[in-house]
């Protein structure tokens, strides 16, 4: 019976939107941003499939219908690009500065990081790209020697942080500029983050997207050539 | 019937990319080739605004919902993370305020030149 229910796409899906709505709901109560929808989402859906001794696979046979809707929802990205056009043109210079800088320091700041902690190359190849858009950061981290599944989860833990913790990082760190924190959310915590910098406002969105498929670039082009 | 146009528009073009995407003779990502396609067929003002609005304010709005399933992959590395979460965990989160401030400050500093310049100019 068991199984029946759960090898169904229809279980995946059902859960995955269940859980997400309920994290919507627990977010718009209590108004904090550590309670974080996505992140609420992740951890009552594993919190189930532990429980109930789920296996991913049938989790994921929904689930991957799902995740099927990241491509057009990336390519989607130039709708709120196109629409903020004239901002994207007059901080072209700027945007550009920002993600090559923002591309650079994830690199060697991991790197640093890496050796500091004193993790082994193929866990630090697998963080290296872990700032930049999933389908990027997969060939990088192949490129690197690195593990896929491990990238894709360094890769959300960052971006849920980064949408957690933007508005966080902001205040912390002055930034006033409402293009630098377009620039800096895309770059930083790629386009889980720009889902936030969205919520914040069409402007700054749309130059997150813009920053995470520069920073994509940028990282590839370093990680390809340099390392 | 428009949200069904514009799904179909969006997962044609989507296809175009990883069609062009696999013929490169680098790696490049399908979804990102189909970004900037869209952008210059809008540009080129072939796809207008009103094509996309409705399914592009529903995806602005669930879009991070839509990232569930990556995340709950995590659960297939539980044993790699027993032993080495806690670096891992530290060297993302320290290195996204790295990132973030070294961004955040290239642009700010790259704005403010930029208006010093057009003050000079004035």
């Amino acid at each position: 019976m068991k199984e029946l229910i759960t090898a169904s796409p229809l279980f995946g899906i059902a859960i995955t939107i269940i859980s997400y709505t309920l994290g919507l709901k627990i977010n718009r109560r209590t108004g904090k941003a550590i309670f974080n929808p996505l992140l609420i989402a992740e951890i009552l859906i594993i919190a189930v499939l532990i429980i109930f001794k789920i296996p991913f696979s049938a989790y994921n046979n929904g689930g991957a219908i799902i995740n099927l809707f990241l491509g057009p929802m990336t390519a989607m990205l130039a709708y709120s690009i196109y629409r903020e056009r004239m901002l994207v043109r007059k901080h072209i210079v700027a945007i550009i500065a920002g993600t090559v800088a923002g591309s650079i320091a994830s690199i060697i700041s991991i790197i640093l990081l890496s050796h500091l902690f004193g993790i082994n190359e193929t866990l630090s190849a697998s963080l290296i790209p872990k700032s930049v858009t999933t389908p990027i950061a997969i060939a990088v981290s192949a490129s690197l020697g690195g593990i896929r599944s491990l990238t894709v989860t360094a890769l959300l833990l960052t971006g849920v942080a980064g949408n957690i913790l933007a508005p966080f990082m902001i205040k912390l760190f002055r930034v006033k500029n409402r293009v630098a924190q377009g620039v800096a959310i895309g770059t930083a915590s790629h386009v889980v983050g720009t889902s936030k910098a969205l919520e914040m406002g069409e402007d700054i969105g749309a130059i997150s997207s813009i920053a995470l498929s520069f920073s994509g670039i940028v990282t590839a082009i370093i990680a390809i050539l340099v390392l | 019937m428009k949200v069904l146009i514009e799904l179909s528009l969006l997962f044609v073009l989507t296809l175009i990319g990883e069609a062009i995407s696999s013929i490169l003779p680098f790696t490049f990502p399908g979804t990102l080739i189909a970004m900037f396609l869209l952008l210059l067929l809008m540009g080129l003002g072939v796809i207008k605004e009103e094509h996309l609005s409705t399914s592009a304010s529903f995806f602005s709005r669930y879009m991070a919902m839509f990232f569930i399933p990556a995340g709950v992959e995590i659960i297939e590395n539980l044993e790699m993370l027993k032993t080495s979460w806690i670096p891992l965990v530290l060297i993302s989160i320290i290195s996204l305020f790295i990132t973030f401030l070294a961004s955040a400050k290239a642009v700010e500093l790259v704005e403010a030149l930029s208006c010093k310049k057009k003050g000079e100019e004035k």
